[in-house]
This record gives C-alpha cells, structure tokens and sequence, in this order.
C-alpha cells in the first residue's frame, strides 16, 4: 500500500496546478493542450475515486442482462454488441436500453458529471417516432 | 508573426487578375493556422477604398478535404440562391502565389465563436428566434437549388442506392473499426436500420456542417454560413437534424437549434425559404448525426493511441465518447410512444 497521498489526492494537486499557475503563466497555442490535461486529471481523480465501484456495477448490470454468471467488462460489452448486431433476440433491445443508459451514466460521473442532467428532446408536436418504420 | 513579403505579393497580384489592378496589401494578419487551412485577414487597397478580405489557403493540398474550386461553386451557388455567405473574389489551384491553392472572399464581420454568439443571444432576447428562423430560410434557400447546376466534383450519394442504406453502411464501417466495442452505439445502429424514414422528393446540394460554430453572428441575426469544405448532395433533412444536434448546443439544452432557437422557429424559416419539412427524417439524421460524432471521437483516440496523429487533444476525445452515447441512447428512447426502441 502506497503512503498518502492517494491517487485521487495527487492528480487533483496536478489539476490544481495545471488549471492554476500554469495556465496563468502559458501563452498562445499551449494554453488550450493544458486546459485539458488539467481536465483529464480531474477525470482521473473521479476514475480513482469511483472506477472501481462504477466498474463493479456495469459488469452486475451486464451479467444480468446477458444471463451470465460471469465475465468481466470487457468481455460482457462485446458479446453484448455481437448480440444486438445479431439481432436473434427480439426483447435484448428493450431490455437492453435501459441498462445502457445506466451503465453510461455511471461512465458519466467520472468522464462528465451534468452531462446526464438532459433526458431527450421536447416532444413538441413534430416530433415522429410512430410510423417511421 | 511577420507579414510575409511573398504572401502579401501573392495575393496582390492575385487579386489583381480579377480586378484589372493588383491592390495594395495591408494589414496582414494569419488568423488561424491549422495544419489543412489557414486564415489569413487583410486589407486590399485601391486608391482611397479598402476593403477587408480573407484569404483561405490549403498549405498542403494532399490534406484538403475538397477541391477549392468546388469548395467555392458551393459558395457560389449558395448565394446565387440567397443565402448569406461570404462573396468570393476569386479562387486559384495554382500553388505558385501563396504556396497551396486558396481562395479571397469577402470579410465578414461578427460573431463565430459558439459562445460568443450565445451571449448575443442573451443581451437581446428577440435575437434567438430570429436566428434560428434566419438558419431554417438559409438552409431552405440552398436546399432549393437544383443539384444537377451544382459542381460535377461535388460529392454526390451512389446512384440507384438508397441514401440511408449508403449512410447506415458508412457507420457501420465506423463501428467496425472500434477499438472497443460500443453497445450504445451498436443499439443506435440497430434502431437506425429498422426506423429509415420516408423519402424526399428529391436530393438537396447541403452545406454538410451548418451549426453554430461555423455561422457568423451580428446584433442583426445572421450574416453568413462558413466553411463549405463538406458540402454534398444529400437528403436536405442531414443539414437540419446536423445543426440541431445536442453538441451544438453549449449547454443551452433546451433549445434544440444551437442553443439559441427552437425547432418551431426553424421550420417556419424553412418552409418560407422553399424547404420541405420531414419530421421523421429530422429526427433519424439528429440520430445518425449524434452517432457519427461519437464514433468520430474514437476515431480521434483511436488515431493518438496508433501514433498517427499524437496529441493530448486528440488523447482526450476518447473520454468524450460517453457524452455520445449518453446523447444517442436519449434519442432513441426520447419522445418515441414506449416500445419503439424495440421489436
């Protein structure tokens, strides 16, 4: 085990220093490249903090979905693919829209928090769906 | 930055040929410079009149996405029709003036960047619905021209196919090349190829990306659309569901054109610009759009991760692609009556 400070602790310093003193004291070109660097180690700082759990999850969701015992990420999200590209199984896409919108949810809180706070377009009269098939 | 004697010669004696005296040059002023395009503002000066220009120069032709010459017959067309672009002066393939083939248009003032165009908005309401309806006519006046007057090298669908089959098979080709599988976006897939929507009555000569971003924005509403460079013939609805998608909004979620105008606002300005709306085929290229985009992120990681193009930019669109995906999956289960995303 590693001594303080964590992971997390240390990329949210190099984020503070990134988005703080460097950026202050970058010109031009640079200034863009650092801003995200320092926003990628704030991504980073939540995947320490949450990866795991978040991981955890998708697998759970993925296993349950699939009707599997195990497996791990990975493996689960291609054979997933592969079953919805073929199409055998006429109730795997209802059933698995839901889940997906969880599982990228979760990614969310690590990769963009808000990002999630939009839940589709206004369902103004225009708006099709039915008789498009 | 110097202003370089060459460029400042090449583009006097270019515009020269076209205006029967070569200008003075002045002002010179490289405004960005991409690696495929660079923006170079200046002043031409005859006698007591000056006139602010641009030149946009392709340094190296191998990477331009489309000819200049069509590039500016798109322009051109667009404002024989009536839509505000800028007027071009003059287009040249020769790379012995400026060093890569370029063309001079005319200097447009305003605002292009997203949220600057957002705070106009906001200092004066009235401005939103304004703009959006400005865009619907602007895209309907374009979509009234007749492709067959347009360019011969312009992008055109493969005859005697269907133009969403062609589309779908295009992403497809995306998904393939993933370096991970995406479940969300295969299911935006799978929905796409069971929902294609009807028909148009016939193919449009689009801009290809009309969206905040690449609009030039004053107090007054819209002055012009930029960057031609992907303009093809398609089906008109792709330039509408495009400019509508999420991403272009800047937060502004809740208004679905650019953040600054409702869909309302942009039919009208559509339809009174001679454009026929297709609801069903606004809402499938909205979703069509919001997939490529996302596999064009992963393109993007996938390019930094191969060594072809190494940048922290490119690195971190990977991260990107969930935003993507969280979009599309809210298209596809939306506003749609429950049960649609499946059977």
């Amino acid at each position: 085990m590693q001594d303080r400070p964590t992971a997390a602790e240390l990329l949210e310093t190099i984020a503070d220093l990134l988005e703080g003193d460097l950026l202050a004291a970058t010109q031009g070109p640079l200034r863009h490249p650092v801003r995200v660097a320092g926003n990628l180690c704030r991504i980073l700082e939540r995947e320490a903090r949450l990866g795991p759990s978040q991981e955890h999850r998708e697998q759970q969701l993925l296993r349950e979905l699939l009707q599997r015992a195990d497996g791990e990420p990975t493996e689960l999200n291609a054979a997933l693919d592969q079953a919805l590209a073929a199409g055998d199984d006429a109730t795997l896409e209802p059933r698995a829209l839901p889940v997906l919108v969880e599982i990228v949810r979760g990614k969310l809180a690590i990769a963009k928090p808000g990002h999630d706070a939009y839940r589709g377009e206004p369902a103004d009269d225009d708006v099709p769906g039915a008789g498009t098939r | 930055m110097s202003a370089s004697d060459p460029l400042q010669a090449g583009l006097g004696r270019a515009l020269g040929e076209v205006w029967g005296e070569a200008p003075a040059i002045e002002n010179l002023q490289i405004a960005s410079a991409g690696a495929r395009r660079r923006n170079v503002l200046f002043d031409a000066v005859r006698g007591a009149e000056r006139v602010p220009l641009v030149a946009t120069i392709i340094p190296n032709p191998a990477m331009q996405v489309m000819d200049v010459e069509v590039e500016v017959a798109g322009l051109r067309l667009a404002q024989e029709q009536g839509m505000p672009v800028p007027h071009v002066h003059g287009v040249w393939a020769d790379r012995s003036y400026v060093g890569g083939p370029f063309f001079i248009s005319e200097r447009v003032e305003g605002e292009t960047i997203p949220r600057q165009v957002l705070r106009l908005v906001e200092a004066e309401p009235s401005l939103g619905p304004k703009l959006a309806t400005q865009c619907g006519h602007a895209l309907g006046r374009l979509h009234a021209a007749d492709p067959a007057k347009a360019h011969p090298g312009l992008n055109r669908p493969p005859a005697g196919r269907s133009i969403f089959d062609h589309a779908l098979e295009g992403a497809e080709a995306l998904i393939r090349e993933l370096l991970q599988p995406s479940p969300s976006f295969r299911l935006g897939l799978r929905w796409l190829e069971r929902h294609t929507p009807s028909r148009p009555d016939r193919l449009a000569v689009l801009h290809g990306d009309f969206r905040n971003g690449n609009l030039i924005v004053g107090p007054d509403g819209l002055r012009a659309a930029l960057d031609w460079e992907v303009g093809h013939v398609g089906d008109p609805m792709e330039d509408l569901g495009w400019l509508c998608m999420r991403m272009w909004r800047f937060r502004n979620d809740d208004l679905e054109v650019g953040g600054f105008g409702s869909r309302r606002e942009l039919r009208a300005g559509y339809e009174a610009g001679g454009g026929s709306w297709r609801a069903d085929a606004f809402h499938w290229w909205k979703t069509l759009s919001t997939l490529r985009w996302g596999l064009g992120l992963a393109g993007q990681a996938k390019a930094h991760l191969d060594g072809s193009v190494p940048s922290i930019i490119m690195a971190a669109s990977g991260r990107r692609v969930a935003e993507l995906e969280y979009d599309l999956l809210m298209l596809l289960q939306g506003p749609a009556p429950a049960g649609e995303t499946g059977s």
